[in-house]
């Protein structure tokens, strides 16, 4: 009985925050006010400052985890609305996709390797952009650690949702295709959550894109894990 | 009776999700069972075994806030902040710097073949 008040709070509480955030986003629309990124933090603040343990707030938290399945089925609506689009650019996004996933393979092995990490750095990391489930999979064959992945997955997930749009208007890139293709390939579902407000395009885009980049990225990872 | 018809428009996606795992688990598969169902249900759509003006209306409340169920696995991230402190540190400059490097990699290889497409149309 009390563990179900204090799921109920957590929830409540997530949610709340999570409202406020999107107010904020709202008036004032920048990186730093996107809201996964200004609820997360106020939450971690507040646990931090309270004293509240990661195990209290997850018990209402893994009730949300339950919809995170659900979630990624729900993507294939915007896939659906936007087939005919997507099959009309088959050649590019494929090819843009294999480019983007190999891109994160291979900086984040040489990386670790650069700053000097030990070896199980580089199988945690290889496998960053792709959704958290795939990613502790390959991590898990490679012989990384798993839950240190969920955490490369979600920081690949948010400072890509964060920064994504900057960096594309940096690089001139303002077709809805190689926008959405590029936040799906690097940031999975909380990308794509991101580029969704944009239009059902790019979210469409980037829903095929976290999907298919898992899929290369599990063949890719383990290939230059043991070339590299 | 307008929730009562969006709460099973979202039930819809738990039983793909669940036959999904069911698939993945029995065929022993590296594709989480999520992405199976998502693809199964693509394909229903496809195929026009389920409308998509039956399901529509719930999922698209879900797909407005998706954000707010991916706050407690981000949330996860304050079991780490002792390895942060450290030298571990390094490895979220190293996740940024890379994220960055597949967002603008993948995005000018696209965007360079999208108008060599374009051109060559014309």
């Amino acid at each position: 009985m009390n563990n179900v008040i204090t799921g109920i709070i957590a929830v409540a509480a997530t949610f709340l925050l999570y409202r406020g955030s999107k107010r904020i986003y709202m008036y004032k629309p920048s990186s730093f006010t996107l809201p996964i990124f200004l609820s997360t933090s106020s939450i971690v603040i507040l646990m931090l400052l309270t004293g509240i343990s990661y195990e209290t707030y997850m018990i209402g938290g893994r009730w949300l985890d339950f919809f995170l399945g659900p979630i990624v089925v729900s993507l294939a609506v915007p896939l659906y609305r936007e087939i005919k689009l997507i099959k009309k650019y088959a050649g590019a996004i494929t090819i843009g996709i294999f480019a983007g996933s190999l891109t994160g393979v291979i900086t984040g092995i040489a990386g670790a390797k650069l700053f000097g990490f030990e070896r199980w750095v580089s199988e945690t990391i290889a496998s960053k952009s792709v959704t958290a489930p795939i990613a502790i999979r390959i991590t898990e064959t490679a012989g990384g650690n798993i839950s240190l992945t969920a955490v490369f997955v979600t920081i690949a997930g948010i400072s890509g949702a964060m920064f994504g749009p900057v960096i594309l208007k940096m690089c001139r890139i303002h077709h809805p295709v190689a926008k959405g293709l590029s936040i799906g390939t690097a940031s999975h579902a909380i990308g794509t959550a991101k580029v969704l407000e944009n239009s059902q395009m790019e979210g469409a885009v980037s829903a095929l894109s976290m999907t298919v980049s898992a899929v290369i990225v599990s063949f890719l990872a383990p290939i230059f894990l043991s070339i590299m | 009776m307008k929730y009562f018809i969006m709460i099973l428009q979202i039930s819809i996606l738990f039983l793909f999700n669940f036959i999904g795992q069911l698939i993945q688990d029995y065929f022993s598969l590296s594709i989480p069972g999520s992405l199976i169902g998502m693809l199964l249900l693509f394909s229903m759509l496809m195929l026009k075994i389920i409308p998509l003006e039956s399901i529509q209306g719930g999922i698209d409340i879900l797909l407005r806030d998706i954000p707010f169920f991916f706050i407690p696995v981000s949330v996860g991230v304050i079991q780490y902040l002792s390895f942060f402190y450290g030298k571990g540190a390094f490895t979220i400059l190293l996740v940024i710097v890379s994220t960055f490097l597949v967002i603008s990699i993948s995005g000018i290889v696209t965007n360079f073949i999208l108008k060599k497409e374009e051109k060559s149309y014309e």
